[in-house]
């Protein structure tokens, strides 16, 4: 009989899962960062350039509950452990989530930084470097970061036991890990504002670090049967 | 333990060398050693938390031995051509959440290799064609499990790993089921694990019977010893009418050929006018094998 050499990525099919099961929050993610971006937008440059950098990776990351969901349900399913039969690979199917979550994250990202600048533009404001300087070096890398983090960490988190509702499924863990972060930044340059960009940069950096670390050790977080239905 | 006598389809055999394996570092499975080469229905019973999952997701290559070796033709389990010759069912439907049957079957699909011509033969031959649009949510349990199974007609392999296949399903679907894998049968290796020795009497030419993790059994199913299945009747009201029954305590006994006897047994004691409060296994033959 013939064989066929690797497995099938899935990266496609997975990413248009998560889609489909998480499309709930993405759109609630997408019509809150548009609506907070667009309200911004229409306030004066010094506001607009600092809160709305601030604020995407604060509603951006419910971009990572549809990658969350589908490795929760799959694992619950016994979906991961007839991947695993078929040769897929753990660190294959948590890159897949982690790129389906990216995907997801962009796209709010994306319409709310867009949505903030046109209202601006409309408003009559430019955008001025402080903008422009924030998004690259705070907005863009801590949304990533923190969707990585969220994503590794709760795969972690939902593997250890078996899901019940709450603290045990993603989205429990998705206000501790994903909005604590960006929203102790958005709190911290409010009272130390001197601070914006050492606070910003530095929390990235801190997370990037820490989703990395999460990264590069998943073969021992995740240990095979960690992936095997608890039922 | 070696029973290898014809060779499966392009003489790819499954075998076991002193297998150890279990969960993070905690053995489920002791020192398991065997060989197949035939093609049959090898039913692998033991009592529930024997090892029978565990030895499926050994042998699929899921869970890594700690000890030992699995083969597949020959070759070790982790190389993706060995993997390509396994079908391997959980004993968990595997059914991923929000798609329809189509997508569901198209997810495998894509997993496999197949093609969307493959999901298509698969809606027909199983008859769920007309389930195809609905979302598995939607389906029974039975109809769900009916579509698990379908996706391991979607490419040829040569061995077959359907670990509890026929689980929690009334008597006439795991009949049906049965029905699927004896055809599915044809010149393949299909290891199929039950804790139901009539079960495994009914489909099965060989069974590997796993007691604490070890293989205790391993033989042609017709050298099994001879089990009794002993049922037990409990009546609504004292009566007369069952004075052919030997009495243990409030129960009736009798002695039957398997549980597909029991029907006919509750409709002879129903015409005899005795109205039934429980019927119940009084031994279980699955115990009387390992004594």
């Amino acid at each position: 009989m013939a064989t066929r050499g690797e497995p099938a990525s899935l990266l496609g099919i997975t990413v248009w899962r998560s889609f489909n099961t998480g499309r709930l929050y993405l759109v609630i993610g997408l019509v809150v960062s548009a609506f907070w971006a667009g309200i911004l937008g229409a306030t004066d440059s010094p506001t607009f350039d600092t809160i709305v950098p601030l604020l995407i990776p604060v509603l951006a990351n419910t971009g990572t509950m549809g990658g969350m969901l589908v490795f929760t349900n799959d694992r619950v399913k016994g979906v991961l452990e007839y991947l695993l039969a078929y040769g897929v690979s753990p660190r294959r199917i948590f890159m897949n989530v982690l790129v389906a979550s990216f995907v997801q994250v962009s796209i709010v990202t994306t319409l709310a930084i867009g949505a903030g600048v046109t209202v601006h533009f409309a408003s009559g404001y430019g955008v001025d470097a402080t903008f422009v300087r924030a998004t690259l070096t705070y907005s863009v890398p801590m949304n990533f970061a923190v969707a990585a983090f969220v994503s590794t960490a709760g795969m972690f988190w939902t593997s250890l036991s078996t899901p019940r509702s709450g603290m045990n499924s993603p989205l429990g863990l998705l206000p501790l890990l994903g909005i604590a972060p960006p929203g102790l930044v958005l709190i911290l340059t409010e009272a130390l504002p001197g601070y914006y960009f050492v606070l910003t940069s530095g929390a990235a950096v801190v997370i990037a670090v820490a989703a990395i670390a999460l990264i590069r050790n998943l073969d021992r977080l995740l240990p095979r049967e960690r992936l095997l239905s608890p039922a | 333990m070696t029973l290898a006598s014809t060779s499966a389809v392009g003489g790819v055999g499954i075998s076991c060398r002193s297998v150890t394996s279990g969960y993070l570092g905690h053995p489920v499975l002791h020192e398991v050693s065997f060989s197949i080469d035939e093609p049959a229905i090898y039913v692998v019973l033991g009592p529930n938390g024997a090892g029978k999952t565990t030895l499926f997701r050994t042998l699929a290559g899921i869970l890594r031995p700690t000890q030992g070796e699995v083969f597949v033709g020959g070759e070790p389990i982790d190389r993706q051509s060995s993997r390509d010759r396994l079908h391997y069912l959980s004993h968990v439907d595997g059914m991923p959440d929000g798609l329809t049957v189509r997508e569901a079957l198209g997810f495998y699909a894509a997993v496999e290799g197949a093609t969307t011509a493959d999901v298509e033969r698969v809606l027909g031959q199983l008859e769920v064609a007309d389930l195809a649009e609905k979302y598995l949510s939607e389906l029974s349990a039975g109809q769900r499990k009916r579509v698990s199974i379908g996706r391991v007609f979607l490419r040829e392999r040569s061995i077959y790993l359907l670990d509890e296949p026929t689980a929690n399903l009334d008597p006439k679907l795991s009949r049906e089921i049965r029905n699927l894998i004896l055809r599915l049968s044809q010149n393949r290796i299909v290891l199929y694990s039950s804790h139901n020795l009539f079960e495994a009497r009914e489909i099965g030419r060989y069974v590997l019977a796993i007691r604490s993790g070890r293989l205790a059994i391993f033989d042609r199913i017709e050298n099994l010893r001879g089990t009794r299945y002993l049922i037990g009747l409990r009546t609504v009201e004292p009566t007369d009418a069952l004075s052919d029954f030997t009495r243990q305590g409030d129960y009736f006994l009798r002695e039957l050929p398997g549980p597909e006897a029991v029907p006919e047994l509750i409709s002879d004691v129903q015409r005899r006018g005795v109205k039934i409060r429980e019927v119940r296994e009084m031994d279980n033959p699955l115990e009387d094998l390992f004594t």
